[in-house]
Formats: structure tokens, sequence, C-alpha cells
């Protein structure tokens, strides 16, 4: 007897000692501010992970724009990479991608669990590395019309369909105080991104662009030369005002709430910045009115267009992990937990659910807002999409063409003299090639 | 520092006990880093592990050639000496003038002054950045100001033409004439000027005539905006002066606490002998502080050459590149974009080239007309 209670005893210790799991440490690099909307939602998710996961344990490390940028180069220089970080899936975080710093994804969460994404979020085309170094979470729009439609109709305007409807509202919406729309871009990205890009796929199109990256075309050719002269006769005729050229990113979705423009001009992700933010309970734009007397639109019909309609999109932001980390290690294991987490329906209705994005997961529902619900209808009433500029082109091209539309808008420098300098950047780029 | 031939035995491991840690240290985070940005700059790395991964290798002088060739630099480089010229020969001088006139006693509540004077020193850089950008912003009070006075002058205009046909008389003449007033861009919004603006006049028939000129003020007077920072010869003036602004105070400090050394009995006796104030100044005090005179350039020029929080946070090097200067250069060309880390180390290096020239400088200009520190 006293032999089987002492088998019985050793096997349970076996066991216990068998199953308990080894406590592992993930470095987490996170990508947030704490004045953003959606803040308090994201400490949550990350609590939540913790608590679920008492054998994981997480040193989070949050930064946000340059500061976040620097730091994960400083890793990247040491060797060092965090475990889980955030990354960009063209040349913003171009140093991951071409110096194959994180695992392929592909492999790592399989066929299986990517099925629930959407295509474009897992084509490997779309990331610079040509394979999936991360998983974006949203496949983003960067150029959308958000149209106060109510003060349209108090002024006896419809929502613009051309360039014309446009430039027609300037002398009644001027001389009530009112700009017509209102692109700040003192950070020198947003035109090129939430505008210019568009205008490049209208006017010239993606295979132009391809045709430059492939030296059988030029940005001195005419349908480049056309798409600057579109964004120097928004400025000329009165449509955009030089003043936005002095106005920071962060003024403008006020100015535009506030009623001080018609139109605002930014990417999808800034709907996230009118809906109500949970902890003061306070929206730019309250739920009715965003539901009634705000649309969505791409930018109007602008004539000689070649592509009708196409409005520029890219693959969003995403989650990576270190390719430092040993295949089978418990670490790798533990970093893929966290990352399923992170892709989860729920985690993905939260962050839907705050305006952050429209989700690639497929399926994910939320209690959104109506101007967040107004997204994924904008998605699919223009599904034709063209290349946003910084996805394609390099930092040394695209800055150029940055600093270029800044100076059109300051009207110091002219289409073609803007066009000439980038294509000098490109080609002193190619030679350093 | 002991005899080298003593350095042995006891003495020597003394010696070096005490020596060595420090030194280790400086070897780490002063003599490496220098080492390795040198290494950088004519390196071939383009990111990744540095040690131990993708082997990287010696590029030649190639990042050098590139910054010299980018007009982009050039323009950085006139921006810092502008910024070099404006701490030599405009903070040195005033904080001299100011040190002078409060050491002198020559103006009423000289503690006063020398607070005031120095209070923008104590605000964070940052602050100031912000405080100087929300001045200059299209937003901001300067704007205000203009748009008002611009708004005035424009509404007395229109008032006075409407006087003149008697009312709300709109005839083809009268639109061409308000067209006139609000310049050639103006004709730019309209497809057909005349007849839409004068449909646009029309209706406000009924209304009462302020609204509509108030109306015809808000569309044709241009709104004032800082576009002068747009123009590469001038658009450093604001930063200068909010430079000027902000450091000439640390200069009169620095100046006033080495003329409070220098014996009063001296300048006394010079009053006696029939020295003016300005003769005091020139042939007295001038002379006694050529070394603090010097020590203070060499401070302004190497602070002139590596300023960077100040005009980033005021301008960020924009609009469109204009206002950068070497260090923001530098800071893009590391961290905007693809970083690239041999350009930027080929910056940096440059602006330490550049530093040690000029306090050369200096120091030869001092050894040539300077006088001896008491």
């Amino acid at each position: 007897m006293k032999r089987m209670i002492a088998a019985i005893l050793l096997i349970a210790v076996a066991a216990v000692g068998g199953f308990a799991q080894e406590k592992v440490t993930l470095t987490v690099m996170n990508y947030q501010q704490a004045d953003q909307a959606g803040y308090p939602e994201d400490v949550k998710i990350w609590q939540d992970f913790q608590a679920a996961n008492p054998d994981i344990t997480l040193n989070i490390e949050v930064l946000f724009n340059d500061p976040y940028h620097q730091k994960l180069q400083a890793y990247a220089a040491a060797g060092t990479m965090p475990d889980v970080f955030y990354v960009w899936p063209g040349a913003r975080s171009a140093v991951i991608h071409e110096k194959k710093l994180a695992k392929d994804l592909n492999q790592l969460l399989g066929a299986a669990y990517l099925k629930d994404f959407s295509a474009s979020a897992t084509n490997p085309a779309n990331q610079l590395g040509g394979y999936m170094a991360m998983l974006p979470q949203s496949f983003t729009y960067t150029s959308v019309m958000y149209v106060n439609t109510k003060l349209l109709a108090d002024n006896g305007f419809k929502p613009p369909k051309t360039y014309a409807d446009l430039k027609k509202m300037v002398p009644k919406l001027k001389a009530k105080g009112i700009a017509v729309a209102m692109l700040p871009n003192k950070d020198a990205w947003p035109m090129q991104s939430c505008l210019f890009s568009t205008v490049v796929g209208r006017m010239a199109g993606d295979d132009f662009l391809d045709a430059i990256l492939a030296g059988k075309a030029k940005f001195t050719d005419k349908p480049f030369v056309a798409a600057l002269e579109v964004i120097q006769n928004l400025y000329k005729d009165g449509i955009l005002s030089r003043e936005d050229v002095q106005i920071g990113y962060g003024e403008a979705a006020g100015m535009f709430a506030s009623g001080k423009a018609a139109i605002y001009i930014d990417g999808d992700w800034r709907a996230g910045a009118y809906i109500t933010d949970k902890a003061s309970g306070k929206a730019l734009i309250s739920p009715a009115a965003q539901d009634k007397d705000f649309a969505l639109m791409p930018f109007p019909a602008i004539p000689g267009e070649k592509n009708r309609g196409v409005v520029s999109a890219v693959a969003g932001t995403g989650w990576a992990v270190s390719a430092s980390l040993p295949a089978g290690s418990a670490k790798e294991k533990a970093a893929t937990r966290l990352i399923q987490y992170l892709y989860s329906n729920d985690v993905q209705a939260i962050r839907f659910n705050t305006g952050a994005y429209v989700p690639t997961r497929k399926g994910v529902k939320a209690d959104v807002e109506p101007l967040v619900a107004k997204v994924p209808v904008f998605y699919a009433e223009n599904p034709a999409t063209c290349y946003v500029i910084d996805g394609v082109l390099d930092p040394a091209v695209y800055n150029v063409i940055n600093d270029g539309l800044i100076a059109i808008g300051l009207g110091t420098k002219t289409a073609a003299q803007v066009a000439a300098e980038t294509q000098a950047a490109f080609e002193s780029w190619k030679a350093s090639k | 520092m002991p005899n080298r031939n003593r350095l042995h035995g006891e003495e020597g491991r003394a010696y070096w006990s005490m020596v060595l840690p420090a030194f280790s240290i400086y070897l780490l985070v002063m003599a490496f880093p220098i080492v390795l940005s040198i290494v950088l700059s004519v390196s071939n790395y383009s990111g990744g592990k540095m040690f131990g991964g993708e082997p990287w290798g010696f590029a030649g002088l190639k990042s050098y050639a590139r910054v010299f060739s980018d007009p982009l630099f050039w323009n950085a480089l006139k921006n810092n000496f502008y910024i070099v010229l404006l701490s030599v020969f405009g903070q040195l001088p005033l904080g001299f003038i100011f040190a002078y006139i409060i050491y002198r006693r020559l103006v009423k509540w000289p503690g006063f002054w020398q607070g005031v004077l120095y209070v923008p020193n104590i605000i964070s850089v940052i602050v100031v950045g912000l405080l100087w950008q929300t001045i200059f912003s299209p937003n901001g009070p300067i704007a205000e100001v203009m748009n008002d006075l611009a708004r005035a002058g424009f509404q007395s205009r229109l008032e006075a033409l409407f006087a003149s046909v008697g009312g709300f008389n709109v005839d083809d003449g009268l639109v061409s004439k308000i067209l006139d007033m609000a310049g050639p861009a103006a004709l730019d919004w309209f497809s057909d000027p005349v007849p839409e603006l004068k449909e646009l006049i029309l209706s406000y028939e009924g209304a009462p005539l302020s609204e509509l000129i108030g109306d015809l003020c808000n569309l044709f007077v241009p709104r004032w905006s800082p576009e002068f920072l747009s123009k590469p010869n001038i658009a450093m003036l604001p930063v200068l002066f909010v430079i000027l602004w902000m450091y000439t105070g640390m200069y009169l400090i620095l100046f006033l606490a080495n003329m409070q050394k220098i014996d009063s009995q001296v300048i006394e006796a010079a009053r006696i002998d029939g020295a003016s104030e300005g003769q005091v100044m020139r042939y007295v005090i001038l002379p006694a502080l050529s070394g603090t005179i010097v020590n203070s350039a060499i401070l302004a020029i190497s602070g002139s050459l590596s300023s960077f929080s100040l005009i980033f946070a005021m301008t960020g090097g924009g609009p469109s590149r204009v206002t950068e200067i070497l260090s923001i250069y530098m800071y893009n060309n590391a961290f905007l974009g693809r970083p690239n880390l041999p350009l930027a180390n080929a910056i940096s290096l440059v602006m330490v080239v550049i530093s040690f020239i000029l306090i050369g400088l200096t120091k030869m200009a001092e050894k040539r007309y300077g006088g001896k520190e008491e």
C-alpha cells in the first residue's frame, strides 16, 4: 500500500513538474501615444493579455512617431531587436524588410490562420522585402474627402462630383469665411499621401510610376507634370488656401469640425479623430451629426484624368516577430500566441470600435460610430485603387516631392520645377544604388 | 601629472587605479563613438546589425562627395553661418553692451533688467520654439493684427465705393472696380469673373449693405500668412530674431560676472582722468575681458553649429527645408525615411571640422587683437 501511495505521489509530482510551464519574457515595442484616441483601450488590450497569460511576462516599451523609428533603428544596429514590434510594410521600416529582421509570418502563423484575413493583407508583394515580415492590420485608403454636407447645403451646394463643382463653391464659401477644402501640409507628407498620390493615380497611373522605376519614363514627362499642375491649380483657384501650408497636421481636424472648411482631405484613419473619446465622453462631431451631416467621398473627377475615380491605398501597419527568436523555442511560441491575440477578433473589434482602422481580419463586427461605419462603405464604393507615392518610391525621391508640394503651395516653385527636381533626385538615388 | 619615470610600484598602481575608471568611461562614451562615427562615414553600412550581422566595408569618401554635391547641405551651411554671425556679432556685442550698462548702473533698476534679459534663457527651448511658432502661425496674434488691419483698409475702400454709387446699385462697372481692388489673384477664383461676382453680389439684395461688405472682405482680403518664411533669402530672419532674443541674456551674465572682477579703482581713476563712459568701455573694460570674449565666442560658435532643438521646434527646418541647419539636415538623413547613417556621420564630421576652423580663427583673432585679462 505504502509503495502504491509513493508511486502515485511520484507520478503526480512528475506530472506537475512536466506540465508546469517555464515563464517566458517577451520584449515588445508598442507604437502608441497617450493623448491619442484609443489609448485607454490599448492599455487594456495589453493588460488583458497579461492577465490571461501568466506564463508570459511582457516588457513593453511604448514610443510614438520619430522616436519609435529611431529606437527601432538603434535596436537593429545593436542586433538586439525586440521580440515583437510594430512595423510599416514599406520604406518607413526599410531596414526590417531588407535585412530580414522579422520572421516570415506566412510560415509562423500558417495558411489556416491567415485565411481569415483579406488577400491584400496576406499578399507578400505588398511588403518591401517581398515576404510577409508583418501582417497589415488594415488596408488603408490614404485619400478621403470628409464632406460637411450640411454646410454645403446651407450655402446651396451639393457634394462635388467634378473639379468644376469645387471651383464653383469658391466665391460663395469664401465670402462666408469658409474654406472650400482644407489639407494641412506643414508636416510635408499629408499632401503627397492624402491627395497627390490619388491625383498621380488619376492623371498618370500606376503603370507610369512602374515605368519610371524601370527607367522607361521620367518625372518630367507630361502626366506627372500635369498631376503637379492639378495641385498648383487647387491653390491658384482658391479651393485650397495657401495658409494650409503653415498648418500642422494635428491642428486641422478641429478646424474642420468647427466649420472652418466644407471639405477636409485626409486618410481614412482620420475618422477616428471625430468620434467620441471614451475617456472624456466628448466628440469633435456628435454621432448624430456624423450620421446625417457628414459624408466620405473620393476626390472629384479631374479634367484630363486617365484613370477615373481611383483612390490611393496601401497596406497598413502591423506586428512583426523578431527573426532572432530560435525556431520552435518557448519564446517563439509565446510571441506567436501574442500575435494571434493581437489579431484576434476581439482585439480587432476594439481597434475598429475606436476608429483606428477597418481591420483586414474578415468578419470583425463592432458597434462603431456613424463616421467610422462609413469607411468600409467608402471602400466598397471605390474599389479601384492606386499607389501611394511614399509606398513605392524611395524616401530620397519622395521627400523631394513632399518639399516640392509645399513650394507649390507657397507659390515659390512651378510644377515643372518640382518635376525636374524630382527627376534629378531619382537619378541621383539610382546612381547611388 | 606625475613624472613618467616615477610611475611604477605602488605609486603607479595608485595613479592608474584612479585614472583608469574615468579614462575607460571616456573611451567608451566619448572616444569610441567619435571613432565609430569616422568609420561609419566612410563605410557602406546600410542598417541592420552593426557587428556580427551582414558584412559592411569601406566605401571611400562617397558620403562626403554626396554631402558636398547636395544643394541642401549648402543651404543648411549658409543658415548655420547666419546663426554663427548673429551669435558672434549680435549676441556678444549686445550682451556686452547690456552688461556694461547694468554694471555701470546707467539704467534704473539694473537687477530688474538683468532678470528680464536673462529670463528667455531659463525657459525650455522647446517651449520657446513652440511659443514663437504660434506667434508666427497663420492663426497667431501677428496674423490676427495684420488681418484686422488689411480688412479695415479694404472695408473702408468698399464703403466709399458703394457710397459713391449711392448704395446697392450694382452694375458691371462697380463689379469691375471691386475686382480691381481685389487684385489679379482673385480673378482665378471665377470662371467668368464679372458676371459671376455680379450674381453673387445681387444675391445679397434686400440684406443690409454691411453684410455684403463684410462678406466681400471675407472673400477678397488676403489672409496674412508668414509667407516670407518660404523665401530662401529671408526665411531665417524670424529664427535669427528668436535666437538673438533667447541667448543674449546668457552672454550678458557671463560678461557681467567678469566685469564685477575688475578693480573698480581702475575705472574710477580713468573717470577722474577725464575718460568718458565710451572710453572706459573701450580702453579699460574691453581689453580686460578679451579672454572672456574669446571664450564666449567659442561658446557661441560651437553652440550655433550644434543648435538643433529651437529651430526643430519652431520650423522643423521647413517650410520646404529653407530653414534647415546642419544638425537638422543630419537628423533628416539619419532618421527621416530610409536612414543613411554613413551620410549622417559624414555631415556630423563636417560640422566638427567647421567648428575647429572657426574656433581656430577666433583664437587667432584674440592673439592678434586681444588684450591680457587681469
